[in-house]
């Protein structure tokens, strides 16, 4: 059972790039990533000596990678989605798949289908194997309340596939029905949005990270607390939990002690503890209770993550994020 | 030169303001304006002696330094590049950011520098030197950008101000004021900061024009008995301050935004960035000749990409705006724009996805009289180091003045002292100039 | 690195002129001032502006001590005294007074607040008016401001200072650096000296390091038992900050090694304790901002701490420092008058920083009391001091002293000086809001079109200070009959003192040019005077 009191750190890797997106491939400890160097990696990073070997590169940063069955799909500010064959060792297509800068790709558990998320503010559904566009979920603003162009931060799919929430710089919350496309509700969490109109008239901040509860009734959002000072990611790190059918809150979380942003949520296996993973100048991971109300465990982190890919028993966690990969464990 | 009724014609009148000033000096105010009946941007003879008179500035002001990657010198693949990519523009040969495509299209008027080294990465000393061209020495506080333009284009008996500055946000406000040093208060800026009309511009009810004037006639003369023999630049700056009253108040029209029509408002934007832009224009048709207008702050230590793809497109579309609408009225010639901050971005990307202070390697750009379009000086491949045609605030300084046809070595005094406009030994880049 | 810094403290003190070359300690302050003013301007040969005469000496001494303008009666009352004692009764009048405990708290809170302030709520300026009130020594207000202690009513307030600044530790150590030693570590772009440059860093990070543990625990300010400043000099690579004070003495700390996790997670709920109860969390037993005070005023250390205030003491009452600018205090910018400063630092250090003590020397002097009028060609250096320096007047200054200038003066006669203590505090409260439509002052004051348009066409302006109402100037103008006599009044009301036969003659022109409108030509008089240059300035 993966414990967070466990927690303990087995190796980090220095890595040349800012690593955005991680998945891992499952019953192994080989990891594909999307690095700022516009490459995709493959690296097995138990391996005595790290050595990532380039697969292919986008044309800008790889904010997503996704891996559905075989295919490993990945998205970056190209506003492309590619798709790499990981028996073949090929890259078998590629989707000019958004006018804007992707911000994300995520499967379904049942490898299936894959959600596209950029701030042309559309998430997109593909049918994971064919690559065939399946539908199109529109209604996050494109602009701010403020008139500026707005951004899509985060999407997640429930454990059974049904439902996906996507979220977005002004802090909007909607969950869709997969099958039909079809809002089903709508929330949100405007703390994590700040707009600063006096000192400085730009705005900091959005809901960089989703997670149903294995059960799929809860939805955790993740961001950061209103900051005074939008020059630096300077609040304590902020995850709000809601009952997404109701379309209520039900808990606010701030820490007290990690400053930054909230890049990447994920429930343990049994829906016992929630991890949040992000940073500003350092990172974190926060483990809480599923109340949201203590913190059961909190650990800097060697570099800001931007994500997170776990083992299925979530004993093994594999943080990428800013020149490095981190490996931890939670056994027993 | 447009109609100015004398307010009074009274031999009453005549024989009053007399007495009043006695022996002491002139004064140097106008003829009595009548505050009701000017509009310059209604006269087409004044709008036409303009074209061919004096130029204009409109600086936009990049407070917090905008970062030159995500504008005028993108890096693409480099490993300091960031994710936004290059764009061709207009200009063969050339690229900037993608988040600039409006300016792209019109890169034909405007000339990048991209190598400028500054070398001061603090807020306050670094506003102060790219607002001056220099630093201060000990003993003597130049005048600023504005001041110096204010001084060589302004007009002795103008009804306008001379220098103008828009700093609406509290961020850096009070780093980079603007200053007209030791030219003294008469070239000092009417500032704006809480809003775009200048605040008590309008007579209240409940005193006559004449007494309105009359009064301050009264107030000059009483000054000036006291002024004998006493020496002190505030005392200077206090009675300049009410020398110019009348004046300013008579250009209270053109800071009204609402006498522009929905298409021009909407082409600047709605926000307040495009809207004292527009004044800005406004300002200089009438014959303002520097207008600053601060977009602050773009200092983004964390999150430099988000906050930058949030900005720069705003900071796209006023400019092109801003460029449109004065080729339209035929005033592009006559008009330098420039944008400058206090200095640029480190190439490299910090944890919190941020970049911080730079001042080794950055851009600036200027459009229309006295420069030729096009890219001067060059970064290196990651934007860490000057590769070419390097160029400090004095530099920058002395192209500026020349492109005004302002000559850059000419001496301002100070008691004896010859103080020329730049740091001597300075040179303009004549490649740039038209 | 070590050997340097002894030099520079070496340096420093030496320019603070060994003591056996002062004058002695008990001579009278302002006999002690004079003579090395007058030492000076005769070794340069500069005469100097007679003194002023008593109309211009009441309203400069109330201006400087009390914060307002005299009222007519209490200008009358002074000129015409015959006692030959009668300044030092009026300062010593005024300093026991309420006016003089809320003028300087005004000055110490502005002070505090530094050239880019905002305003900060009353806290600070009630703690500083009670340590005025007090006459508390400036070495304990030091202490109180930087180690202020929640629970105690008599520093409330106190805490203020720090915590306004507590989320920027670089302003916190700046700001601290300013006020109380005049030395802004922060710029040094002007110095190319290399060893001030190389000072600069060292001492910046040193300093910082005695702030570095201080934060905001829930609305309460707290220190931790640990913390560390690191930084990269301009040369080398990153390294730790040692705790230094600014003469480079170095100042060896408990916490030097960063604390296990169960220590930060033991002093992390403890604080989150203290928040939860809202209540202020105890020192640490190493408190590295204890250490600073401790070190400051200590001995050698303390020279800065003295020099420094008797700088701005000096600063604010002649209106130009020994050392300028006041934040320069360093051995490439040495003062005016050397000995005169390392005397008067000298008296405050060996007099407990009584402050008082200071002012009223200053105030007494003749340095203090020359005219601002040089009819001459060339006009003396401002360091010379031998001309009265024209002190553009504080936002409370002009509110205060337009409500004054504004209200009958028969207002102010009640005869009771109880009485007029209460109006006037009143008038200074209702000031206040208006206060705040003016600049404080710096020492490179520009008045800008702000200001005139401000009193051209602001009508709130003309309602507060023109209309006719209860106790008005105006209205009992109105109710004078002989249009001299009504000038006569207003100008001792504004200018306080009797108008010239010239002003007369321009004034009493104007108002009779306006018989269908006098109550508004005397209003517009009224106007030209309070918007004149002689009321804007303490002359």
């Amino acid at each position: 059972m993966a414990n967070p009191d466990k927690l303990k750190l087995v190796k980090d890797l220095s890595h040349k790039a800012i690593a955005f997106s991680i998945a891992r491939v499952p019953n192994s400890n080989r990891v594909y990533f999307g690095c700022s160097d516009f490459k995709v990696y493959e690296a097995d990073v138990s391996a005595s000596k790290f050595e990532p070997k380039d697969l292919y590169a986008h044309g800008s940063y790889v904010t997503g990678v996704a891996l559905a069955g075989k295919a490993l799909i990945s998205g970056g500010y190209d506003g492309k989605l590619t798709w790499y064959d990981t028996d073949s060792k090929k890259v078998i297509r590629s989707e000019e798949a958004h006018s804007k800068w992707i911000r994300g790709v995520f499967a379904s558990r049942d490898g299936k289908i894959v959600a596209s998320i950029a701030d042309d503010m559309v998430c997109r559904l593909w049918d994971a194997e064919s690559g065939k566009p399946l539908r199109e979920l529109r209604g996050h603003a494109e602009k701010t309340p403020h008139g500026f162009g707005s951004m899509l931060y985060a999407a997640a799919f429930s454990a059974d596939g049904k439902y996906l929430a996507t979220a977005d710089k002004v802090a909007k919350i909607k969950v869709w029905e997969v099958a039909t496309g079809k809002s089903v509700a709508e929330m949100e969490a405007p703390i994590m949005y700040t707009w600063d109109p006096v000192q400085r008239l730009h705005s900091i901040g959005g809901i960089r990270s989703l997670a149903f509860t294995p059960d799929g009734k809860t939805l955790a959002v993740g961001g950061t607390g209103k900051i005074g000072n939008i020059d630096h990611l300077e609040a304590k790190a902020r995850i709000e939990l809601f009952d997404w059918a109701a379309q209520k809150r039900l808990v606010e979380y701030t820490s007290d002690k990690y400053q930054g942003i909230v890049n990447h949520l994920e429930y343990a296996p049994d829906g016992s503890w929630l991890l949040g993973a992000g940073g500003a100048n350092e990172g974190f991971f926060i483990f809480i209770d599923a109340a949201g109300k203590k913190t059961l465990r909190g650990e800097k982190v060697g570099m800001h993550v931007h994500d997170v890919a776990s083992s299925e028993n979530a004993e093994t966690v594999i943080a990428a994020g800013h020149n490095k990969l981190a490996i931890y464990e939670m056994k027993g | 030169m447009g109609k100015h009724k004398t307010f009074c014609g009274s031999g009453d009148h005549a024989i009053s303001r007399r007495g009043f000033l006695g022996t002491a000096a002139a004064l140097g105010t106008a003829a009595f304006a009548d505050m009701t009946q000017l509009n310059l941007l209604s006269n087409p003879a004044l709008a036409g002696e303009l074209k061919k008179q004096q130029k204009r500035v409109i600086l936009l002001w990049l407070a917090g330094g905008a970062s030159q990657v995500e504008t005028w010198d993108p890096k693409p693949g480099a490993a300091t590049g960031g994710p936004f990519r290059a764009i061709q523009t207009a200009m063969p040969g050339v690229h900037i950011s993608e988040l600039m495509p409006r300016m792209a299209d019109r890169m034909k008027h405007t000339l990048v520098i991209r190598s400028l080294n500054t070398k001061n990465a603090d807020h306050g000393g670094a506003s102060k030197l790219m607002m001056r061209g220099r630093r201060d020495e000990a003993n003597v506080k130049f005048p600023d950008l504005g001041a110096v333009v204010a001084r060589e284009m302004g007009r002795a008996d103008s009804k306008v101000p001379d220098y103008v500055t828009f700093y609406t946000q509290t961020e850096g406000r009070g780093m980079a004021p603007g200053d007209a040093g030791f030219l003294g208060s008469r070239y000092a800026p009417m500032e704006l900061t809480t809003n775009n009309m200048p605040e008590n511009i309008r007579k209240v009810d409940g005193i006559s024009e004449l007494d309105h004037q009359q009064r301050a006639d009264l107030r000059d003369l009483l000054s000036k008995q006291f002024a004998q023999g006493r020496t002190s630049p505030t005392l200077g700056s206090q009675n300049e301050a009410y020398q110019r009253v009348r004046g300013l108040m008579s250009s209270e029209a053109l800071f009204d935004i609402t006498k522009e029509s929905d298409k021009v408002r909407d082409m600047y934007g709605r926000g307040q960035f495009g809207e004292q832009t527009l004044i800005a224009r406004r300002l200089i048709e009438a014959g303002v000749p520097f207008v600053r207008v601060a977009r602050a702050w773009w200092d983004s230590h964390g999150q430099n990409f988000e906050t930058h793809q949030e900005m720069v497109p705003e900071l796209d579309q006023v400019m092109a705006a801003l460029i449109d609408d004065l080729k339209d009225r035929g005033l592009l010639e006559h008009t330098l724009i420039i944008t400058l901050a206090e200095f640029g971005r480190t190439p490299s990307i910090n944890p919190s996805l941020g970049r911080d202070h730079f001042a080794s390697a950055w851009s600036c750009s200027l459009t229309g009289t006295g420069v030729k379009p096009g890219v001067y000086g060059k970064s290196d491949a990651t934007g860490n180091k000057v590769a070419e045609g390097e160029v400090d605030a004095a530099k920058l300084f002395a192209t500026i003045y020349s492109a005004l046809g302002i000559n850059p070595h000419k001496n301002y005094y100070l008691g004896a002292r010859p103080i020329p406009l730049v740091e001597p030994g300075t040179e303009p880049i004549t490649e740039v100039l038209a | 690195m070590r050997s340097r810094r002894l030099a520079l403290l070496a340096l420093f003190v030496a320019a603070c002129v060994a003591r056996a070359d002062l004058l002695p300690a008990d001579r009278p302050i302002h006999e002690v001032i004079d003579h090395y003013v007058d030492a000076k301007l005769a070794k340069v040969k500069t005469t100097s502006a007679p003194q002023v005469d008593d109309v211009t000496l009441i309203r400069r001494l109330m201006l400087d001590l009390v914060g307002r303008i005299p009222t007519p009666a209490e200008t009358r009352s002074f000129v015409e005294s015959t006692d030959p004692q009668k300044r030092e009764k009026l300062v010593d009048r005024l300093m026991a007074s309420p006016g003089f405990v809320r003028h300087q708290a005004n000055q110490f809170e502005a002070m505090l607040a530094g050239p880019n302030s905002r305003g900060g709520g009353g806290g600070l300026r009630d703690y500083l008016a009670r340590a005025v009130g007090e006459s508390r020594p400036w070495d304990q207000v030091f202490r109180e401001l930087l180690l202020p202690d929640e629970d105690d009513p008599k520093t409330k307030g106190s805490s203020d200072f720090l915590r306004s600044r507590v989320s920027d530790i670089d302003r916190v150590t700046i700001d601290v650096s300013v006020v109380f030693f005049g030395v802004n570590v922060s710029c040094a772009q002007c110095h190319d000296h290399p060893l001030v440059n190389d000072w600069k860093q060292d001492h910046f990070y040193g300093m910082k390091s005695f702030f570095a543990r201080t934060f905001d625990n829930g609305g309460f300010l707290a220190e931790r038992e640990y913390g560390l400043v690191r930084f990269k000099p301009t040369k080398g690579p990153e390294r730790q900050a040692k705790m230094m004070f600014l003469t480079g003495m170095a100042v060896s700390a408990p916490g030097v090694k960063e604390p296990t996790k169960d220590e930060e997670k033991k002093e992390r709920e403890k604080f989150e304790q203290f928040k939860k109860d809202k209540k202020a969390p105890p020192p640490p037993s190493f408190s590295a901002r204890a250490k600073l005070v401790e070190v400051a005023l200590q001995s050698k250390e303390s020279e800065y701490f003295s020099r420094s205030i008797a700088n701005r003491l000096w600063h604010r009452f002649i209106g130009y420092g020994l050392v300028m600018p006041l934040d320069q205090m360093h051995t490439e910018n040495p003062p005016s008058h050397p000995e005169l400063l390392s005397w008067l630092a000298r008296d405050v250090h060996s007099n407990k920083y009584d402050l008082r003590r200071t002012i009223r020397g200053i105030v007494l002097s003749k340095t203090y009391s020359r005219s601002s009028k040089w009819t001459a060609e060339t006009v003396p250096g401002p360091g010379t001091f031998a001309v009265g320096r024209l002190k553009p007047l504080t936002p409370m200054q002009m509110a205060a002293s337009l409500k004054i200038a504004t209200t009958d003066p028969q207002a102010f006669e009640t005869g009771k000086p109880e009485e007029l203590e209460k109006r006037i505090e009143g008038l200074e409260s209702s000031a206040r809001g208006f206060a705040s439509s003016f600049a404080q002052p710096t020492d490179d004051f520009q008045i800008g079109v702000n200001e005139a348009l401000l009193f051209s066409n602001s009508d709130k302006l003309a309602r507060e200070f023109l209309a006719d109402g209860n106790e008005k100037l105006i209205g009992r103008v109105n109710g004078i009959s002989d249009p001299p006599k009504a000038i006569d009044l207003i100008v001792r009301s504004v200018l306080c003192r009797p108008a010239t036969a010239d002003e007369q003659r321009v004034l009493t022109e104007y108002v009779t040019r306006r018989t269908d409108r006098l109550a508004d030509a005397y209003r517009q008089v009224i106007w030209a005077l309070i918007s004149g240059s002689e009321f804007r300035f303490n002359h």
